[in-house]
Order: C-alpha cells, then structure tokens, then sequence
C-alpha cells in the first residue's frame, strides 16, 4: 500500500512538473469558461423571473457561476489524460512501464495531478466571477468547495484517461472525448434550474453525477437547495462516483498499456 | 545461472510472425549485440525481455527470472534504454534523473549520491540543472544511458544506443558504454544495425533475420570464418549462372554471395584466385567492372548469412516483403 502510494506520488510529481513548465496553456484554458461567464452570464440576465421561480433570489450570473466552475472543472480534467497518449508514443511509458512501479499507480498519479490542475483553473475562474461583482455570501465556503471540485476532477480525469488508454490515436481519443463532454455538461443545472427541465431530460440529468456536484456547489456559494435532493444524497453520489471511476480507470489503464501500442 | 536465457521464443501479430523460434543464452558480464536490420525483430525481443510485451510461445529467463511469470522481479533486475529519447525535455538533467530513480525504488538517501555519481560519469554534472532541451542529442543520449543504470540493474537493456547520432558522438557513446560495463560490471544486451558498433563493443554477436537468428558467435570467430579475403566483383547486368558455378569450382573459393550485380566471394588465397576469375570472365565473355581485395568485417559476415547488405533505411526488410509477395503471386 505504501508502495503504491509511493509511486503514485512519483508520477504525480512528474505529472505537475511538466504542467509547471508549460504554463502557457493556463490562461488559454481560462478564456473559454471567462467567455461562458461574461457572455452568457449578462445576456441570460433576463431570465431571472426563472431562477425565481425556484426559489433562487439573486442574478442569473450568480445562479451560472457555480456551472462555470463545474464546466471548468469537466473540461480541464477530461482533456487532461491527453498526455497519455503522447507518453506511449515517445517512450515515457514504457520506461514507466519496465520499472517496478505498478501500472495502476501510473493512472492514478496522472489522475490525482490532473484533479489537482483543473481545481486550480476552477479557483481561477471563481476569481474572475468575484471580481465581475459575484458575491460570496461565505468565504469559508471556498475549502468545501474546492475539496468537492478536487473529488469531482479525480472522477472525471479518470474518464480521461481510460479512454486516452484505450484510444491508439489522439483523433478517436479527441473525438470521443468531446462526445463525452458537452453533453454530459448540457444535461445537468449547470445553466439552467432542474425542475425546469423537462421531464425525460430530467431524469437523464439525475443520472449524471454532474448534476449532484453542481448542486452541492450552488448550494454552498449560494445557500439555495434546489430539486429537493438532500446534500448528503448528492454527496453519496459523488463520492460513489469516483470511487467508481478511480477502480475503473485503474483496472481498465493497466489492461489497456500491457497491450501493445 | 544465464543472465538472460530464451528457450524457443516466438511472437506473432496476426499473420506476421515478428521473431521466430528465437533460442540463445548470455552469460553474466557479457556484452552481447543483437545485429540486424530494420524490422528483423530485435525491438519485439528485446520488449518481451523487457516485459513490455508477452511472447506468443517460449520462454525468456531474466537472472532466473521468467519475464511472464515474475516480471516484476525481472524489472528490479534490469535498466532500458530505448530507441528514441525518453528524457522529459522540459525539466532539468538532474529532474530526469531524479524521476527515473524514483520509478526504480532506490533508497531516498541514496538518490543524491547515485545521481552525482552517474552524472560525473557521463560528463554531464556542469549542465545538470539546464532543462534538457537545450541539449544536443548525444547528450539526451548520455542522459538517457544515465537513467538506465542509475539503480544500478543486473542486465542493461540499450535499443539501437547510437542510432541517428553523428561519427564522433556514435565513438563517445561507445567510450561511455565500455566505461559503464567496467565500473559496473553488468550483463549488456544492445541492439544495432551497425556492423562497426557489434565489432566494436560485443564479446557475442547474433545475427537476426526475419524474425530468426542465423548465428550466434564472438566478431572475430565469425569473420575468420570467412576465409582469409573477401574479393568483391561488380559485373554487368544479367544472368551469370554459369560464371557463378564456373567460380564455384575455383578450389579457393568457400562461399559466394550475390547483391545485384555485385558478386561477393570468401576465399582463403585471394591473390590467385583473382586471376583465374579473370580467365573465366574473358571464357563467358562477361565484363567485370571492378574488383577487389579485402580482410573480411562483420559486413561481409552479415551479407553472408541474409544474402543483403545492411542499410540505415529498411530496405532489407522491403526486399524481403517484396519476395514474399511475389512468391505468393506465382503460387
């Protein structure tokens, strides 16, 4: 046990590296989900009768924010096994590989970084919804907070990279990653409430553990419970969720690189 | 006890069959090279060695251990050097070093001194804290070399060590690999399809060729085997099958190969056998364009046993694609 944690530090380590020498990509990365905010945010504003209607008192803005970083948090995990793809093909793998690490530690090493990497994009974006004038009623909130986008990254770049181990090529890893998100994003209260869902639509969104992180992080920001589902289901959920992803990934990374590339 | 030991190893991938009944031994200390061309089989042997891929049948024996059975105590036992550069080239030498130590479980207070030590090795201790893309590729190379024997393994595993690298750094790296086999005194396995690299470095040689090896021996056995001389002719184009069996009978002559239009000949009296090749050529009214008068290489050893020269493209492999597919064309 300690090995393995070990050895998933190692990588992890290895994994934050890199990502710290290629800073670049950070601001980039933040632009989509500033645009999400800054657009949608203020040309949605008219629908604040809506959010009323559930009981939800303040802007629209305030009411998207916690998607935003939701939607951050999907994208920057979900891409984030990518690099998988580019270890196998220049080598890094199979030196992993050929030491006496055990392969489920690699995928958990790239995981644990890649959570760890879109729960700082999320914090950043967070940063800018407070300075467009989104206000916190509870800054303690931000530890809860973070934890649950940490948790909910770990689930997601779990997706990542079993389907980056599985792929053999970065346009079915790419095709199939894009497959994945918008949808399981759109389908979720993300932007809009719950109950205003139709009702088929809303039985697909409560299916999707997006749905349940969203809700937890709206009502921490906001202190508004929506849908009637209790904090403690939703959490249930979540953390049911990524203990799933991460003996998934584990198992499905360690078969996928003890074939051959 | 073998250092490393096959016992009919074969690996298939649908139809094709990568390396073929593959049975060899090397000894603890030894240098042995793998010589081949491109797509012989030497990189499919040497990552089943490495566990990194399962043979379809046989056996491969690291240190005693069966690379199917126990291979991660065969990846305690052995260092990996692959082909192309694996060194992340945006951190440091030393970051490089220090991951790779990490991977291989060496005591944290040793890591420190392990890495000052191989970096002093390789000559590498001064641009220890550059990131490696500012580094040349010999010295990615030497870095690389470095993160293979840092754990300081029983069998070190180097794929092609000096491919793509030019004259100078390919004799460097040499210089580096008989350094390490010294201080260190571990079993060597390499790869390469450079003839003066086995010659050079390896106390054995097995020659791969489709998939199987054609013979296993130390350079200087095998190139004595030759014969004395080799005489290369260049005639013109067309059939010279009575002009071969014509040379055939030359008492001198041990064996005859054919590159194109080149003829290779081993022969143990050099000197007379050329002119009585002369007087066959004038008989058969065939033209010789050129001929001459060598000491046998491990070149002329190779061509002997795959009837090609070895180039750095895979044309060897083509050809041998290509007559496959003629062949079942005809049938």
């Amino acid at each position: 046990m300690s090995t393995l944690m070990y050895d998933t530090y190692t990588i992890f380590w290895r994994e934050l590296k890199r990502y710290k020498k290629s800073r670049s990509g950070v601001l980039i990365r933040l632009i989509q989900p500033a645009i999400w905010i800054i657009v949608i945010g203020n040309t949605f504003s008219g629908t604040q009768p809506l959010i009323q209607s559930v009981g939800f008192e303040g802007e629209y803005i305030e009411f998207m924010t916690p998607g935003v970083i939701i939607l951050t948090a999907i994208f920057t995990s979900i891409f984030g096994g990518v690099n998988t793809l580019w270890d196998r093909r220049y080598g890094f793998m199979n030196k992993a590989l050929t030491s006496p690490i055990s392969r489920s530690s690699i995928a958990l090493g790239k995981m644990s970084a890649i959570s760890l990497i879109a729960a700082m994009q999320a914090s950043l974006i967070l940063g800018i919804a407070l300075a467009i004038g989104v206000s916190f009623p509870n800054p303690i909130m931000i530890v809860p907070i973070m934890t649950i986008v940490i948790l909910f990254s770990l689930g997601f770049s779990g997706i990542s990279v079993m389907v980056a181990a599985t792929a053999k090529s970065q346009e079915t890893f790419w095709g199939v990653i894009n497959f994945l998100g918008m949808p399981l994003f759109m389908l979720s209260p993300a932007l809009f409430p719950l109950e205003l869902l139709p009702e088929w639509l809303a039985v697909i969104a409560k299916l999707n553990p997006v749905t349940y992180t969203v809700l937890l992080v709206r009502e921490m920001m906001t202190g508004v419970s929506e849908g009637g589902i209790p904090v403690l289901l939703s959490l249930g959920i979540l953390v049911g969720f990524v203990l799933v992803m991460v003996a998934l990934a584990s198992y499905v990374f360690t078969r996928e690189v003890n074939k051959p590339f | 006890m073998y250092s490393i030991e096959t016992k009919s190893l074969t690996k298939s991938f649908g139809n094709i069959i990568a390396v073929n009944d593959v049975s060899f031994s090397v000894e603890e200390g030894e240098i042995f090279g793998f010589l081949g061309p491109n797509g012989a089989g030497k990189s499919t042997t040497m990552m089943i060695l490495t566990t990194l891929l399962k043979p379809t049948s046989g056996q491969a024996l690291i240190s005693g251990f069966d690379v199917m059975k126990n291979a991660k105590q065969v990846r305690e036992n052995i260092g990996y050097v692959q082909q192309e550069s694996t060194v992340d080239e945006y951190l440091t030498g030393r970051e490089n070093l220090l991951l790779q130590a990490k991977l291989n479980h060496i005591p944290k207070k040793e890591i420190n001194k392990r890495i000052d030590d191989v970096l002093e090795l390789i000559e590498l201790a001064d641009k220890q804290d550059h990131a490696v893309v500012t580094y040349s590729g010999g010295m990615r190379k030497r870095l690389d070399i470095a993160g293979g024997l840092l754990h300081r393994p029983r069998v070190l595993f180097l794929d092609e060590p000096t491919v793509g690298l030019d004259i100078q750094t390919r004799r460097k790296i040499w210089e580096y690999i008989k350094k390490i086999h010294t201080e260190f005194e571990m079993t060597i396995f390499l790869s390469t399809h450079y003839m003066e690299e086995a010659d050079n470095l390896c106390d054995r040689v097995g020659i791969i060729d489709g998939g199987k090896i054609q013979i296993i021996d130390s350079p200087e056995n095998m190139k004595n085997a030759m014969g004395n001389e080799v005489i290369s002719i260049v005639v013109d184009e067309g059939e010279h099958t009575s002009f071969l069996s014509e040379i055939e009978k030359i008492g001198f002559v041990k064996k005859i190969s054919k590159d194109g239009s080149k003829l290779i000949l081993f022969a143990s009296n050099g000197t007379e056998v050329i002119p009585q090749i002369f007087q066959i050529s004038s008989k058969l009214d065939i033209k010789i364009i050129s001929i001459s008068l060598t000491q046998p290489t491990l070149d002329d050893v190779f061509i002997s046993y795959t009837g090609y020269e070895i180039r750095d493209d895979d044309s060897g492999f083509n050809r041998k694609r290509e007559h496959a597919k003629m062949k079942r064309l005809r049938a």
